[in-house]
């Protein structure tokens, strides 16, 4: 990417924080993940969650989901946070702010769809971070969730290259970013690098949000990176894709993604990737409902 | 032709299921998967549970807990899962069975297999359906590589061999007359092309379909007839190697893996797995669906 072009990004990236609709716990929440777990206090998430009706509501609906762990709804807030633990509850709280950060207006892609999306992918790298030893399942999932965070700023930043893009796709069923680089001249991974930067995301995150199509250019975080990468292309095949047909056979167990991963977890060799692959259709459904929960029942009727 | 994401489950189905079914039904379909590569999904165990209480009634057993010592001890297990895994597969075969199998094979694979082949001077696709049981599969294949032959596929020859271990299963394939339930998927616009009404229940396929397909009868563990099988560009063979054990099924992999055309592909049936049973093919997603795809030569690396 040039430097004028990453100057543009970068401006352009920089008025969406003038957007009002951020809600007043994102920032903090944000602020919260990157410090280390041992120094995030209860009391502070409790009051978080607390602190927008909307979005405590949300919490709890979320965190009854089968897909969470729960057995029951919990009854109060405390009691959510304490029984599914400070960092689950973060990923929940990421998930329902993220939706208030970007309501669904303007949107050049189905909001359904992108949530569906992100939110699968979310629980397929905490799914497939649970096979790998010393892998961090809720890392993993926030990753998965915010891999794609660049589609938002495209939508809101860059919204007349963005649908020629979204055009090409569905025209000729390429993969989204070569889309997006054919049609733009960057892609989400830039933009979404780019306000990543600018909300201080933790380097792992950034990595991850600025090269999980491309893993081996990853400085901070390679198997991290490698994983998103291999859960996306996973959902992109498995009916939680982008909304269109991907013209194009993948081969995960030899895509250099799966050596990085590899060289980090060896255990990857026993993975059953096929059976991984039914048991991520199992979670089809639930995210269907849980994207429902989340975002209301349009976005799930679209879905 | 539809995308993968009708593969998408009801989640009402899922919620209600969830909570009630008895835990040592997954038990179970850990046993069948391991044993056979079929995988229940979680939306559709109460299939299995319906399988299993079929069997329990038949041998009057009193409680799941008997059927699974049943399913596990020696002596009785492969008897057992054998009737389990027909109860399991009943009602599989039907026209128009996998979507998103078809979309991969018309969408990717046929533009790459064309690509490959276009400097050859004969322009040939060979297709096998191995264990084709009533023709359902054959036949949706055969209609669906029609439909190319006037784009992709013009002027090419397309031939698909259809096989299985079963003489009368042959005879009803080669007749080619099916009811409402096979062609619950088959949509109108095939019925009216490729079919004749013989009365308001059944339809036959027209004779151009069936010229395309040879049926015969052949044992996939005979290994003589196997080595005859050569020069495919496709083997589909669905719920069929869930009845062998593991050594036969990893022989008969072997076999179509050498039958198969650099470049080819290999499919099993949508819940089935290989189970890693060999690693010459290259495990490839397409959306929606799972194949195995013997490395093309022109891919550099073997």
């Amino acid at each position: 990417m040039t430097s004028t072009l990453e100057t543009k990004i970068a401006e352009r990236v920089s008025r969406i924080e003038a957007t009002p609709a951020i809600p007043a716990v994102f920032l903090p929440l944000l602020e919260m993940l990157n410090a280390p777990p041992d120094q995030v206090k209860l009391d502070k998430v409790v009051q978080l969650v607390s602190y927008d009706n909307t979005i405590a509501a949300q919490c709890l609906r979320v965190a009854s989901s089968p897909l969470f762990g729960m057995t029951k709804s919990p009854e109060s807030i405390k009691g959510a946070v304490i029984s599914l633990g400070l960092r689950r509850v973060e990923t929940i709280l990421l998930t329902c702010c993220l939706s208030q950060a970007f309501p669904a207006r303007n949107w050049i892609i189905d909001p359904a769809v992108f949530w569906r999306h992100s939110l699968g992918c979310a629980m397929v790298c905490r799914k497939f971070a649970e096979k790998l030893k010393g892998a961090d399942g809720d890392e993993a999932y926030m990753a998965g969730l915010l891999h794609d965070i660049g589609f938002l700023v495209n939508c809101l930043s860059f919204p007349e290259e963005f649908s020629k893009a979204m055009e090409l796709a569905h025209q000729s069923g390429i993969p989204f970013d070569e889309a997006e680089r054919e049609a733009m001249g960057f892609t989400h991974e830039d933009t979404g690098a780019a306000l990543a930067r600018q909300w201080n995301l933790g380097g792992r995150l950034v990595d991850v949000i600025a090269h999980h199509h491309a893993p081996e250019r990853s400085k901070s975080a390679p198997p991290l990176v490698a994983l998103v990468h291999l859960c996306d292309l996973l959902c992109r095949a498995r009916g939680l894709g982008y909304g269109y047909y991907e013209n194009r056979r993948v081969d995960l167990a030899n895509n250099p993604a799966w050596e990085i991963l590899l060289q980090e977890h060896r255990e990857l060799e026993g993975v059953d990737l096929v059976r991984f692959t039914f048991e991520l259709d199992e979670a089809v459904g639930e995210i269907g409902e849980l994207v429902a929960t989340i975002f209301g029942a349009s976005a799930a009727a679209k879905a | 032709m539809t995308t993968a994401s009708q593969s998408a489950v009801a989640p009402a189905k899922a919620e209600a299921t969830r909570a009630t079914i008895d835990p040592i039904f997954r038990q179970i379909r850990d046993l069948v998967y391991k044993t056979s590569g079929i995988y229940q999904q979680e939306e559709k165990l109460y299939l299995l549970v319906d399988s299993s209480g079929r069997r329990i009634k038949k041998l009057s057993l009193r409680s799941t807990r008997e059927y699974w010592e049943l399913l596990s001890a020696q002596g009785t297990r492969e008897h057992e899962m054998r009737q389990l895994l027909n109860e399991v597969t009943i009602g599989e075969t039907c026209l128009f069975r996998s979507l998103p199998q078809l979309d991969a094979l018309r969408k990717v694979i046929l533009p790459e297999i064309v690509q490959e082949k276009t400097k050859q001077i004969t322009k040939q696709l060979r297709i096998w359906s191995a264990g084709c049981s009533t023709g359902e599969e054959s036949y949706t294949l055969a209609m669906n590589m029609m439909e190319e032959s006037e784009r992709l596929l013009k002027g090419w020859t397309i031939e698909v061999l259809a096989t299985d271990l079963n003489d009368r299963s042959v005879e009803t394939a080669k007749a080619g007359i099916y009811g409402d339930y096979a062609l619950r998927y088959t949509t109108d616009y095939y019925k009216a092309k490729y079919f004749t009404s013989l009365d308001e229940k059944k339809m036959q396929v027209r004779p151009e379909v069936k010229n395309l397909i040879t049926f015969s009868r052949l044992n996939l563990q005979e290994d003589s007839k196997m080595l005859f099988m050569k020069g495919m560009d496709l083997i589909f063979c669905c719920n069929v190697l869930i009845y062998f054990d593991a050594p036969s099924k990893s022989r008969v992999i072997n076999h179509f893996f050498s039958n198969l055309n650099f470049g080819g592909y290999f499919f099993l049936g949508t819940s089935e797995s290989l189970i890693k049973l060999n690693d010459k093919f290259h495990l490839v997603h397409f959306p929606g669906a799972i194949g195995y795809w013997k490395l093309s030569l022109k891919s550099g690396k073997l």
